[in-house]
């Protein structure tokens, strides 16, 4: 059994006595309950040290109760599940539990690193610009691991996550953030309206400060209208309370995120579950319920264990019956922080003093002084005397100058709140300052958003349940329910009086941003040396850079910043505050998307064949293709590749070329239409007939190419390349529907309706002859080259034919509806058996087409022309078409522009590789006489050698010019020599044989 | 963000994509070599209202003409390219 | 001479498996069933044709097309509206084929015949919205997509067209989807991933309802 909960009261608490939890922390031992935060867990352990700090390892304990914390980080879990940076506050307990500090070593009591402090002066704000400035090469090789070691964060796991992330989406009328009494009330009074509500509050339980703070509600305590209040929107079936869930970003058109931490309070996802989920809420109107933060006051010695926020100390109090404190002092300047005296005394505590920085004390709280014995000093805490064991004596000055001491083992702190304003300035949104409450406030807010209650400076229970509710039952109208809200909640406001406090002036360091350590002398000197400005100075400073982006600090650092520069707070202004508002895993925004399933996959209708054939698959944008077939004892891809080609030029093969974008282009002027969008007339194409096609973006350089079909008077069938098949059609579209909406023409992808197979090589037609009807004329007069017709295939299935040829074989593509790919390819293996029929992949193709001179992603680069690419004899001069104009362009028909030629290498047995620069020969490569580069190579089997095609300055003109390629990034120079690209076959009598 | 589209309702950014400034008009076959390419390349820099051309890809595949604030993000009003919703001319 | 067969193999073959998948031992609360056996034409009007379109829709049909997102049930037909000037029409298996339709709408309309290039997936079950919310940005609230609602969207970056059918005989929505066919093995895994945690069961079937 794990240590006894020396620091748990007996009775009280939202804590369930009976359910006891075993955890572990730095390897010890401990119980906890059931309703605990691993924070109010170790404060029932009697814990005061839970981490180090960032820059000078001191010792730290818990500051807050809630997402603000900034010093109990832990890493959270082990092994894969390792989280650093977890807030300790926040952390539901689990049975199991496992937890260790961070950012010490070798161990949290004993911290090597903690002899920073000594060094402190050098630690001082700006210090990295300062310090490790030279050598420059020093940076990423000696100062920045060092310094990553000795100042920093948690650890992370450092494999991948085990654990599923999914993302959703929600829709409502009310988006309500918090469910403190503001909150409730607005969700009361949007969901009796007839709004659907959607209320996100980050705890475990609903009801925000309610928990610890209480108050009588409609005349009945808290404890009593909460269950009910929560019961009555439980009954409404458009009302949905989602805790564990933080808004934590607004965006454009009422687009809000919020993380779900679904099974966080759990070991590990039950089978099937995610860990965490990621929400895009759209709402027509959002309510900000998300409360305040209580701000701490910088004195020397602050971050002392023990010192903690006074509403968090009573929340440890009240809500977990856990005591941080057994005798305990109160520091504040308002009012509010009274209640944690009055709530340490109901559980029994001893109060050691109340240390209020106001001239005045209420008559009510000075009797409650006097019947609880202790004293009232005015002044403000100068110092505390302790180390990691906690508080011990606390050094007070006292107004008029005389000095007191104070003994106590915890010391509560109450600066004042500050409403939670991230949300409602998350676009570019600037708080207003308010003196009465010595805080900045909301000053507008995005489209459809209001705060009500404390987001809204108004901190009374009273003012929260009748703002929330107004704001709630406007919000339900404005989203267009006018159902009857009925009686808002009341209760009575609680006094609210404050003298502003900010920095005590005394010896020692005195923290400002506790995570990132940054000091009231380091916003001093940061003064001196010229950052003034609000966003200077968070950058020098690093204030309210940390992972708690200065909740509990900003405002502090401004203050004294506004007293050191002489200007007030508001003239000083604050940072631009960005979502998120709290720290969201990486692997809740990706979701789904990770690993095989990072994006989705596109498969042919032969890739199960494929796949039972062994074949090697590649990812070609979306798709999943088949790269090249391996045969057994074949020692590599290029053997296989070779045997392919070969036999493919000997013989037949198949290749699935589905992958290509086909769009049907209908209506009487889709001649006319395509007259346009390509450099070539396709009006005057006949039907049955397929002619090649390049389309030019406007600027006048490729955009595509492929070939399109006639199958009828007024339907063209267009094929896109496979990478811009999406792209092209947006693009059609827009030429339909922006630039020439008076044509009468219809597109629509066809893409996935056709499984397309390029069948190629001299025994082609021995293979269709088996698969298509008998009656079909596949000879040369009754099936010419480009010729483009629907046929039967044996058996009856309609089948289209093209006779295209991207090899330069003799060859077909052919098309059967997709859900007949399968057999289609199941069959050309049947039928071709007998005549050695092989199939091909990417690469055979790949290899076919350079041997071939043909152009491909590579050469269509977006910076070539059509006469670049050798195709200038293409661009009509009778016609209007996209590009025509700017293609004119003095540079785009410069002389010496870089155009596709042939390579081969000088000494025949050179491998080559795309990418090596063109030099000419003799000369030292240089960026000023770079001509060109390799685009494409292969081993061209028909050449028994390596091949390629380069684009090189006045390459054409230069044919058996031997010239230079140099690949620096390899460290290959060799010769080789420009020629034709038409390597094979060159006057096409194969394809058209 | 959101935009409304005329033929869908209000839809998600993530079905749409941006193209850019609407204002230019592609001049007529036969324009001079500096017309077309102050059409290609040559846009005002809006601090404030543009029209924009976005399509709704993830959707109806209708390209819209969309009035958007570039400061605020704030829309103001969407319509459909002359092209999209054709067959309803002459009607 | 070989004697070939020219079986259809849906895109879903490979990665449906019939039965249970994701939690058991409790009802399943997502049911997922392909419609494998139906003909998917594609009717555009031309230019200034709408009206034209929609008089020769409504003789053969029996219902007006849609000109807005919505799913109109027709004699043995659901029209489905898939964009401005267009429509689905969704038929049994050869009950409205591309070479059936051309006749009757082709003057005012350009037909693509999309049978292929789609699938067909029915959704329902306690849980299919919560499901459905995971891919589909749509608002699907029971007050807010209707019977007969439709959309035109997206799921997982792919687009999909998606309309509520009639509700099953146990009053729950049903939920139908047309996805890409070259998207749809994958589209389904994000499925299954998406309503594991709800218990899934899992069918296709031969007959459109």
């Amino acid at each position: 059994m794990a240590g006894a909960q020396t620091h748990r009261l007996g009775n009280g608490g939202l804590i369930d006595r009976s359910a006891p939890l075993n955890f572990r922390f730095d390897g010890k031992a401990f119980s906890g309950l059931q309703g605990d935060t691993l924070a109010s867990a170790l404060i029932a352990n009697g814990v005061k040290l839970v981490g180090r700090s960032f820059k000078y390892h001191r010792p730290r304990g818990i500051l807050t109760s809630g997402s603000e914390e900034p010093n109990a980080l832990v890493e959270l879990r082990t092994g894969a599940r390792r989280e650093p940076n977890t807030k300790a506050t926040t952390a539901e307990l689990y049975e199991g539990l496992e937890a260790a500090s961070q950012n010490r070593w070798p161990s949290l009591r004993h911290d090597v690193m903690s002899v920073n402090q000594l060094f402190a002066p050098i630690f001082v704000a700006g210090f990295y610009y300062k310090t490790f400035m030279w050598p420059a090469k020093f940076w990423e090789a000696i100062y920045e691991p060092a310094i990553r070691r000795a100042a920093g964060l948690g650890r992370a796991a450092g494999v991948a996550d085990p654990d599923h992330y999914d993302k959703a989406w929600a829709h409502c009328d009310v988006l309500i953030a918090g469910s403190g009494p503001a909150g409730l009330a607005a969700a009361l009074a949007a969901g009796r309206s007839g709004a659907r509500v959607i209320l996100c509050e980050e705890d475990f339980v609903p009801s925000g400060r309610l928990l610890s703070d209480g108050g009588t509600i409609d005349g009945v305590p808290a404890a009593e209208w909460l269950p009910r209040t929560l019961a009555e929107l439980a009954a409404m079936p458009d009302v949905r309370i989602m805790t564990r869930t933080t808004l934590f970003g607004v965006y454009d058109g009422g687009t809000y995120g919020a993380i779900e931490r679904v099974n966080d309070h759990l070991p590990s996802p039950p089978e099937h579950q995610v860990r965490q989920r990621l929400w895009r809420i759209v709402a027509k109107r959002c309510v900000v319920a998300a409360g305040a933060i209580e701000r701490p006051i910088v004195f020397a010695g602050n971050d002392t264990p023990g010192v903690m926020m006074a509403s968090a100390m009573r929340t440890y109090v009240a809500r977990y019956a856990a005591t941080p404190a057994k005798r305990l002092a109160l520091f504040t300047n308002n009012e509010d922080g009274w209640r944690t005296v009055e709530t340490a005394l109901g559980a029994g505590l001893q109060i050691a003093a109340v240390i209020d920085a106001r001239a005045d004390v209420s008559p009510a709280h000075r009797s409650l002084a006097s019947k609880g014995g202790f004293p009232v000093l005015h002044g403000a805490v100068s110092g505390v005397d302790g180390g990691k064991d906690g508080v011990r004596k606390i050094a007070v000055s006292l107004t008029g100058g005389a000095r007191a001491e104070v003994e106590a083992d915890g010391l509560a702190v109450s600066g004042g709140w500050n409403p939670a304003v991230g949300l409602t300035s998350f676009h570019r949104g600037r708080p207003k300052w308010r003196d009465d409450i010595a805080a900045f406030v909301p000053d507008g807010a995005p489209p459809g958003m209001v705060a009500a209650g404390a987001a809204n400076g108004d901190f009374g229970l009273g003012a929260c349940l009748s703002q929330g509710f107004a704001a709630g039952a406007a919000a339900a109208r404005d989203a267009g329910h006018n159902g009857t809200p009925g009686a808002a909640p009341v209760a009575d406001d609680e006094a609210f009086s404050l003298t502003p406090l900010w920095h005590v002036a005394g010896k020692g360091k005195a923290f400002v941003d506790y995570q990132h350590d940054v000091t009231a002398s380091d916003i001093e000197l940061a003064q001196r040396e010229g950052f003034e400005s609000v966003e200077h100075l968070k950058r020098y400073t690093t204030l309210g850079m940390a992972t708690d982006q200065g909740k509990t600090s900003n405002v502090a650092g401004l203050a004294i910043m506004a007293a050191v520069s002489g200007r007030s707070i508001p003239e000083t202004g604050t940072t631009i505050y960005r979502p998120p508002y709290v720290p969201v895993a990486i692997g809740a925004f990706a979701g789904h998307h990770r690993d095989e399933t990072f994006h989705a996959t596109r498969l042919t209708p032969s890739h199960h064949w494929a796949v039972e054939q062994g074949a090697i698959f590649v990812d070609t944008g979306l798709w999943k293709r088949a790269q090249w077939y391996p045969r057994a004892g074949e020692k590599d891809w290029l053997e296989s590749v070779t045997r392919e080609v070969k036999a493919v030029r000997g013989g037949v093969g198949f290749c699935d070329v589905s992958t290509l974008g086909k769009i049907d282009v209908h209506g009487p002027d889709a001649g006319a239409f395509l007259d346009r969008v390509y450099i070539n007339t396709f009006s005057n194409l006949a039907v049955g007939k397929a002619r090649y096609g390049l389309m030019l973006r406007e600027d006048g350089i490729v955009y595509d190419d492929g070939t399109t079909a006639r199958l009828a008077e007024d339907h063209y069938f267009l094929t896109t390349t496979t990478a811009k098949a999406g792209l092209v059609m947006q693009h059609l579209e827009f030429c339909r529907q922006v630039l020439f909406p008076e044509l009468d023409v219809q597109l629509t992808s066809v893409s996935d309706q056709w499984a397309q197979f390029s069948i190629a090589g001299p025994k082609t037609r021995d293979l269709l002859k088996e698969i298509v009807d008998p009656a079909e004329d596949l000879s040369n007069e009754g099936f010419p080259f480009m010729g483009a017709r629907e046929v039967t295939l044996r058996g009856g299935l309609k089948a289209r034919l093209f006779r295209i040829s991207f090899s330069g074989e003799m060859a077909f593509e052919i098309s059967v509806p997709a859900r007949y790919g399968d057999a289609l390819v199941r069959n050309l293996m049947l039928a071709g058996a007998p005549f050695g029929v092989t199939p091909y992949g990417t690469e055979a193709l790949g290899v076919m087409r350079v041997e071939k001179g043909h152009i491909a992603g590579p050469e269509l680069s977006g910076t070539t022309t059509a006469a670049d690419l050798g195709l200038g004899k293409m661009m009509s001069t009778k016609k209007d078409y996209i590009g025509r104009v700017m293609a004119g362009r003095e540079a785009l028909i410069a002389p010496d522009r870089q155009v596709v030629v042939g390579i081969k290498p000088a000494d025949k047995a050179r491998r080559l590789r795309s990418g090596a620069h063109i030099i000419p020969k003799g000369q030292t490569p240089g960026p000023g006489n770079d001509q060109g580069y390799v685009t494409s190579v292969c081993f061209s089997p028909t050449s028994d050698r390596w091949i390629g095609l380069a684009l090189v300055e006045r390459g054409r003109e230069r044919i058996g010019e031997i010239v230079h390629a140099h690949d620096p990034l390899r460290g290959e120079d060799y010769d080789v020599e420009l020629c034709n690209p038409v390597f094979y076959d060159p006057d096409g009598g194969r394809q058209r044989g | 963000m959101r935009i409304v589209c005329p033929f869908c309702g209000e839809r998600e950014l993530g079905e749409f994509t941006y193209l850019g400034d609407a204002k230019p008009v592609r001049p007529e076959a036969g324009a001079s070599e500096d017309e077309v390419f102050d059409y290609v390349y040559l846009r005002d820099n809006v601090a404030g209202e543009t029209n924009e051309y976005w399509y709704h890809g993830g959707g109806c595949r209708a390209w819209l003409k969309v009035t958007r604030n570039t400061l605020t993000h704030e829309i103001s009003s969407v319509e459909p390219a002359a092209g999209a919703g054709a067959a309803k001319v002459g009607a | 001479m070989v004697e070939f067969s020219w079986a259809p193999r849906s895109p879903l073959e490979h990665a449906l498996v019939t039965g249970a998948h994701g939690t058991r031992g409790i009802e399943a609360g997502v049911s997922l069933t392909e419609i494998r056996n139906f003909d998917l034409i594609q009717v555009m009007a031309r230019r200034g044709k709408g009206a034209e379109l929609a008089k020769a829709a409504k003789a053969r049909f029996g219902v007006t097309a849609p000109d807005a997102p919505k799913a109109v049930q027709g004699k043995d037909a659901t029209l489905i509206w898939s964009g401005p000037d267009q429509f689905f029409v969704l038929s049994a298996g050869g009950k409205h084929t591309l070479q059936t339709l051309v006749p009757a709408l082709s003057g005012p309309a350009s037909l693509s015949d999309q049978s292929h290039a789609r699938v067909l997936i029915s959704i329902s079950g306690v849980k299919a919205r919560a499901m459905l919310a995971k891919l589909s940005s749509i608002d699907l609230h029971v007050g807010a997509f209707l019977i007969g609602a439709a959309a035109a969207t997206s799921m997982d970056h792919t687009s999909v067209t998606l309309w509520r059918g009639n509700d099953r005989p146990d009053g729950l929505a049903v939920f139908n989807l047309l996805v890409f066919a070259t998207f749809a093995e994958s589209l389904w895994h994000t499925l299954l991933d998406s309503a594991a945690e709800y218990g899934v069961a899992i069918s296709h079937s031969e007959e459109l309802a």
